[in-house]
């Protein structure tokens, strides 16, 4: 089966053509990041521009790269949210456009279900499975016991780990995307500072960083007040090995309570070497994958490999009245 | 201009959906929907029951016109867009129209206002003169004060801010114009971003 997926939700215009939920024939990517690089963040006007200049081109890129015609595809996914309004809405459009244009079934995929399933691209995804979502708008612990079929075991309190990363990325003036810069720079640093670990040690696997986050903030502040030298690459270290420590206390905790074949790690901030390296080092008793860097971040490959799945479970199509969701709920 | 036989007309900058198929260059049918802002919910299945009424298939259509603003963003996003993916994936003409324009069509009058709300006083306007069913641009699409646009001109003008547009109106008035590049397509938003304009102070 030909699923063509497509994913807007954010600063990526991406279309991609997968068979049967595993195998990626084209995954085209159009990003914005250096356009939103220079207002320090995305904005979600210009994403939604960028959107319309950009996408039949990259449809045009995906099916040629594919080598394949549209009437080859068998089902369209595209991402139905969370994520920017106005950015959603042109992937909807889009995939409604083909859905009615070739008599394609149409199925609408949740962003998150798209970043678990890039793990199927790469090695087929084994229950009962744990998830760990991290991501700039996600961080959440899922069990999965059969395909799609999600049960959140936990979820931040607040701040998402990506936007705790982004903040204190803005505190030591690194560039956006502030999330790698703190993991390149707390390679060759020290854990010297000793931040909390907040909620290590709670009796259940929800997540807090926004009280890190203020902390390391304050923490900086008078640093900078005193006019005491920071090292750059230690305060990151510093930041990256307790939010590290969390996640990766939590995620153990969790695949021993529910006994999984398998860890997934999924999301943007799966890129995270930091967070690569200590849950391989920690988590022995039983497998932990990472998709592939390109994989992590947006992309449409993700988004049909789940619309696959979903298909499969379900049989369940949307119609053309598909709404696009900017704070839809993963079922 | 030679157009193609079988049009499909789209036009989503204002509160309402306007769709419209011409065939051999006569309106066949036509739709004007008001939506609370919802246009991406409702403009596929309005064009669904549009076309299999004249027992036509999307991919049927010859030639797609479509308003790119000025108006609103996110609405005038969702026209574009659906138009340039069917202009794309069937390989046929892409003709664009100001929104205005459209809106101008929808009047009878010799001097006519065309306006969509901008907030805080601002409007997308522009003035058209009509002779004989033909319009002309008098003045072109402008992002201003409407009030003080209204008190700058000497004769009275029709103000249309909604109706139900005729777009053989633009094509007779040579009101449309062929996109070279489908894939270059963008609505004409006349203004940057606020972000950008932050960023240029």
């Amino acid at each position: 089966m030909i699923v063509l997926g497509i994913e807007t939700s954010c600063d990526e215009t991406s279309v991609a053509l997968v068979k049967d939920g595993k195998t990626v024939l084209s995954n085209v990517v159009l990003s914005q990041i250096d356009i939103h690089k220079e207002y320090g963040g995305v904005v979600p006007e210009i994403a939604s521009r960028e959107h319309v200049k950009g996408v039949t081109l990259v449809f045009d890129q995906a099916i040629k790269k594919a080598g394949l015609k549209y009437s080859d595809v068998d089902l369209v996914a595209v991402t139905e949210g969370p994520g920017l309004i106005g950015s959603l809405l042109i992937g909807v459009s889009a995939a409604k456009v083909i859905a009615m244009n070739y008599q394609i079934p149409l199925i609408g995929v949740h962003h998150i279900a798209g970043h678990i399933y890039a793990n199927n691209l790469e090695r087929e995804i084994e229950f009962p499975c744990l998830a760990l979502v991290v991501s700039g708008g996600h961080t959440e612990l899922i069990l999965m016991k059969e395909h799609f079929d999600f049960q959140k075991l936990g979820e931040t309190q607040d701040d998402a780990v990506g936007e705790a990363y982004d903040k204190i990325a803005r505190v030591l003036n690194l560039p956006y995307p502030g999330g790698p810069q703190v993991d390149k720079l707390s390679a060759i640093g020290q854990d010297r500072y000793n931040f909390p670990r907040p909620m290590i040690d709670t009796n259940d696997y929800n997540f807090s960083f926004s009280g890190l986050k203020s902390h390391v903030i304050n923490f900086h502040h008078n640093m900078v007040q005193r006019n005491e030298e920071i090292n750059n690459a230690d305060f990151a270290r510093s930041f990256q090995e307790a939010v590290t420590d969390v996640l990766v206390q939590k995620t153990s905790k969790a695949a021993k309570e529910y006994q999984v074949k398998q860890i997934i790690v999924a999301g943007g901030v799966a890129a995270n070497r930091g967070l690569r390296a200590k849950m391989l080092e920690r988590i022995t008793f039983v497998p932990v994958y990472f998709p592939s860097m390109q994989f992590c971040t947006d992309n449409a490959a993700m988004i049909a490999a789940a619309g696959y799945f979903k298909y499969q479970k379900t049989k369940l199509v949307s119609d053309y009245y598909l709404n696009a969701d900017s704070r839809l709920k993963l079922q | 201009m030679n157009l193609p036989s079988k049009l499909l007309a789209i036009d989503t900058a204002t509160k309402s959906i306007y769709l419209a198929l011409l065939i051999d260059g006569k309106t066949v049918d036509s739709i004007s929907q008001e939506g609370e802002s919802n246009h991406s919910v409702t403009i596929m299945p309005l064009i669904d029951q549009l076309l299999i009424k004249q027992q036509l298939q999307l991919n049927q259509i010859e030639g797609i016109l479509v308003g790119i603003g000025p108006g609103s963003y996110t609405g005038v996003r969702i026209g574009v867009s659906i138009a340039k993916m069917i202009a794309y994936l069937n390989s046929i003409e892409l003709y664009s129209f100001s929104s205005l324009a459209l809106l101008a069509s929808c009047s009878e009058s010799m001097n006519i206002l065309s306006s969509i709300d901008a907030r805080r006083g601002n409007a997308f306007l522009s003035t058209y003169q009509q002779t004989n069913g033909i319009l002309t641009v008098v003045n072109q699409d402008q992002l201003t004060n409407l009030e003080t646009f209204k008190a700058g001109l000497s004769e009275v003008h029709d103000l249309i801010t909604e109706g139900m547009p005729k777009i053989e109106k633009l094509i007779n008035s040579n009101l449309i114009y062929q996109v070279a590049d489908v894939h270059a397509l963008v609505p004409n938003y006349l203004q940057i971003t606020e972000a950008e304009r932050n960023k240029a102070i």
